[in-house]
């Protein structure tokens, strides 16, 4: 396949999941509004995007299996049949049937056929009215396409399709194609008969039919319900023979063109092989040809016969293409692409023209600067400066999305976990226009997807008990996203029973986390949550509860260098506060000087800062230092230490101890001074140097140089180790 | 056709290595009296010397590393690779921007000197010092005129565990 094929192929996948969402929602929105006229178009549109685009690729069984959602939503959109809960099920379930056909369509696996058939009866027997019998055509479906009916059966196939069929974007090809997946198509023909002089044709309109023979094991229903879609005012005889003889005015009139199922050019538009050319010319008979191919050996075997390879050696090859092949492909899934409003290029392009601009006033003045002018060269420094904001701005917010993305799984995710778990759930979106990098929002997905189920399964009560309590039968689970200051908070919030400190402290103390009598306050027992193995729930389910998890939501926060907090009431609800920063290329920093070097600190694991008091300074065994922070005993590190500089002072009072956290571990870091807070671009170290200990990667600095971020942990281990470094 | 492939790719492989030597072009710069030569296809550029930020429990020839219009680019000064010593730095000290397996590094030298063409015909193979001097970066001398030209090669020269590899536990 070409690589602009491939190219549109990419387009298509990234369209089709974006319909596929679309169905997904207005499938969701229509159980509430069954009546929604709008949103059933909306659903139909989308689904007919998705079969128009998906036969044009070649994809058929997408495009057959869409065709047969989209029959269904055409008779609700019609009115011919009643959106209920057992329709929309279906529809849901298709959907995903639907993602896993176009994923296999993309990665070029094999799909679980059974679902498809299974599905694709069930939407047939859904539109042909028969709702209530769904679940026991399901049943007999199953059975269906395992056993066919044996006896090999003949149809001689006459339709002309109604002239409307191109205005309606229906492609009979299309169902000819459909035909001959059913068994062996034979003696295909078009009659064009009807066809007027070309000024006279209508585009729109089909002139064409066609007459065919169908050899197929699959029953007389099957067949025509390949026709379901383009019945209406068809001419269709459908007829069992076993006759080879077909007599049709239309074909005697010589207007003939003919074209067997396995004569058909291949898709890709590839040429024929040369045999294949030799036979259609009558040059050499079919039965030679096959004779001739078979003696073909490939190439592998007749390197082997020839000694120039042993056969390890050619299969070693055959082996090294196939893992190319396969990472060639996995390659391909991997491209990534991100849409961006025209509206946000427009208006970069203007930034950028200001830029030039300004740049060409800037020139203007330098060629004949004199020292009066001075003050117009400021002025159009500071016109420069803004540009170059702006435009960074700009260029940061084409790599945002709102977070409405990470969002639209969950309507879905409470319905079906409603369901599971027996309780009535109501969720509740807001923010979802609140915008955050693309990188970021893929990375969320998991920890809220888990927050979410948490809540589900163990914040929210069974309608009983919260009827009992007095609460709304109907529990709710509140997503919410906002901007604060440079970050993002997501919160996760549910009005049902809330953490138990009791329960919590009791675990904790049998787990061994805690002493027994340890006095902690509410925000410590709530973080027990986050350790691992840590579960309170009575019960295990399938949707959470085994202990697993939270310590992995908040891992993967805080790999996006973000932050998790909760505030819980018992019997009010839980709610779940995820701090994240705007982008991951940007840090919110402490600068921070030693000697004459400058690092930065990242500011969410600095603690607090403090200068301490000569008697709060103690060491052990003569050097290792430790101060004494509100009671507790930290090690002190000396960055000038660990980095061999010259330090200004090296005496901790006189010096500014940074006392910071990572991963639940502290230290405390000695530095010349503060020299102030700033947000910092994060540079790689590794692009065309190497990692380097206790350096997270580098950025550039208000006066051009190049500046160190600390990595925290990198320190600790630097720290930890017996020897000295040298450098 | 799937035969012919590997023998495309080892071609592919010898490509570098073989305009390495063969190239015929080279930048030449001073170090001290010393002409020095590299592959002018492996510049990207040629600034003159801006102050460095040193990297923290690096080898002591790794100057620092340098903000390249955004990329942060390590700085080798060769001085003191070599052992020689160090001098002040002048008006013509200069980095030469080098690409060493695809990695964009630079190079402390006296000053350039020329580009010079030098054909493989006057390249002989680096002397044997024995195990006093190392010449194992060196691809050849070069000779151009009454010149002789100290051909590195800057790929064997730094793209050791210090430059590229894994911070082992560092020195």
């Amino acid at each position: 396949m070409s690589n602009e094929f491939a190219q549109f192929q990419d387009a298509f996948f990234e369209e089709a999941a974006e319909h596929l969402a679309v169905i997904e929602e207005g499938l969701l929105q229509l159980e509430q509004h069954p009546e929604d006229l709008d949103l059933l178009n909306k659903i139909f549109r989308s689904a007919h995007s998705i079969k128009g685009a998906s036969g044009m690729f070649g994809f058929n069984a997408v495009a057959q299996f869409t065709h047969k959602m989209e029959t269904l939503l055409d008779l609700l959109r019609n009115g011919q049949a009643a959106v209920s809960s057992t329709i929309a099920d279906l529809l849901l379930k298709s959907t995903d049937c639907l993602k896993t056909l176009i994923d296999a369509a993309k990665s070029g696996t094999p799909v679980d056929n059974e679902t498809v058939q299974r599905l694709t009866v069930e939407l047939a027997a859904a539109s042909a009215g028969n709702v209530p019998a769904a679940r026991h055509a399901s049943e007999s479906a199953k059975v269906a396409p395992a056993v066919p009916t044996g006896k090999a059966q003949s149809y001689a196939i006459n339709w002309t399709p109604p002239e409307w069929l191109f205005q309606r974007g229906l492609d009979p090809l299309q169902v000819i194609k459909e035909l001959g997946d059913l068994g062996t198509l034979s003696q295909v023909a078009v009659d064009v008969s009807r066809l007027p002089d070309l000024a006279e044709i209508d585009p729109e309109r089909c002139y064409l039919s066609w007459s065919m023979r169908l050899k197929t094991g699959k029953d007389r229903q099957v067949v025509e319900a390949v026709f379901d879609f383009v019945r209406e005012d068809s001419v269709l005889t459908i007829e069992e023979c076993e006759t080879l003889s077909v007599k049709r005015e239309g074909l005697e009139s010589g207007n003939e063109i003919r074209f067997t199922n396995d004569e058909r050019p291949s898709e890709s538009g590839a040429a024929k092989p040369l045999g294949e050319i030799l036979v259609e010319s009558g040059v050499v008979s079919r039965a030679a040809l096959d004779e001739a191919l078979a003696q073909q050996k490939r190439v592998g075997e007749i390197l082997i016969e020839q000694h120039a390879a042993s056969p390890q050696q050619v299969e070693q090859a055959l082996q090294k293409q196939r893992q190319q092949e396969a990472t060639s492909q996995s390659k391909k899934a991997d491209t990534a692409s991100i849409r961006v409003d025209t509206a946000k290029i427009d208006k970069l392009i203007n930034l950028v023209g200001e830029l030039v601009i300004t740049q060409s006033m800037l020139s203007d003045l330098g060629t004949r600067f004199e020292m009066s002018q001075i003050h117009v060269l400021l002025e159009r420094m500071a016109q420069l400066e803004r540009n170059t904001r702006e435009i960074q701005e700009r260029v940061m917010s084409i790599r945002m999305l709102p977070i409405g993305t990470a969002f639209s799984r969950f309507p879905r995710l409470v319905r079906d976990l409603s369901a599971k778990a027996g309780k009535k759930i109501q969720l509740i979106l807001s923010g979802e226009e609140t915008e955050l990098d693309k990188t970021v929002i893929e990375s969320i997905g998991d920890p809220l997807t888990h927050l979410v189920r948490n809540s589900a399964d163990h914040g929210l009560e069974t309608p009983e008990v919260r009827l009992d309590d007095n609460k709304p039968e109907v529990g709710t689970i509140r997503l919410n996203a906002f901007h604060e200051g440079g970050n993002i908070c997501i919160t996760v919030e549910d009005d049902g029973r809330g953490l138990d400190r009791e329960k919590i402290l009791a675990k904790a103390a049998k787990q061994g986390l805690i002493a027994e009598n340890e006095k902690l306050s509410d925000d410590q027992i709530w973080s027990m949550i986050f350790k691992p193995g840590f579960s309170t729930a009575d019960k295990i389910t399938d949707i959470s509860g085994r202990g697993v998890g939270m310590d992995v939501v908040k891992r993967n926060i805080e790999n996006l260098s973000g932050t998790i907090s909760i505030k819980t009431e018992k019997g009010k609800g839980t709610r779940f506060t995820l701090k994240l920063p705007l982008t991951l290329a940007i840090i919110e920093g402490m600068m921070v000087r030693v000697g004459r070097e400058t690092y930065i600190v990242p500011l969410l694991s600095i603690l607090e800062s403090l200068q301490p008091r000569p008697e709060s300074v103690k060491t052990v065994i003569g050097k290792g230092e430790l101060i004494n922070v509100r009671n507790t005993y930290l090690p002190i590190v000396r960055l000038y230490e660990v980095f061999s500089l010259q330090p200004e002072h090296t005496d901790p009072t006189k010096g500014i101890l940074l006392i910071l956290e990572t991963e639940g571990e502290r230290v405390v870091v000695m530095v010349d001074e503060i020299l102030g807070q700033q947000q910092v671009v994060i540079k790689s170290m590794e692009q065309n140097f190497r990692k380097v200990e206790g350096i997270a990667g580098a950025t550039i600095l208000g006066d051009g140089t190049v500046g160190f971020i600390l990595d925290v942990r990198g320190l600790m281990e630097i720290a930890c180790r017996e020897a000295p470094l040298v450098a | 056709m799937a035969a012919a492939q590997p023998e495309t790719a080892m071609k592919d492989l010898h490509q570098p290595s073989e305009s390495a030597t063969g190239g015929s072009q080279f930048l030449t710069f001073n170090l001290g009296e010393e002409l020095y030569g590299v592959d002018i296809l492996r510049v990207q550029e040629i600034k003159g010397y801006t102050a460095v930020t040193k990297i923290p429990n690096t080898p002591s020839y790794v100057k620092g590393v340098l903000n390249l219009r955004g990329t942060i680019v390590p700085i080798v000064e060769l001085r003191t690779k070599f052992g020689m010593p160090t001098i002040e730095y002048t008006m013509v000290t200069v980095i030469i921007v080098v690409v060493v397996k695809e990695k964009v590094m630079g190079l402390v030298v006296d000053g350039v000197s020329d580009v010079l063409d030098i054909d493989k015909k006057d390249v002989q193979a680096p002397p044997n010092f024995g195990a006093r001097i190392n010449v194992s970066f060196m691809n050849g001398i070069g000779k151009s005129g009454d010149k002789l030209v100290a051909l590195l090669d800057i790929d064997r020269m730094l793209s050791g565990e210090d430059m590229q590899g894994v911070a082992a536990a560092a020195a």
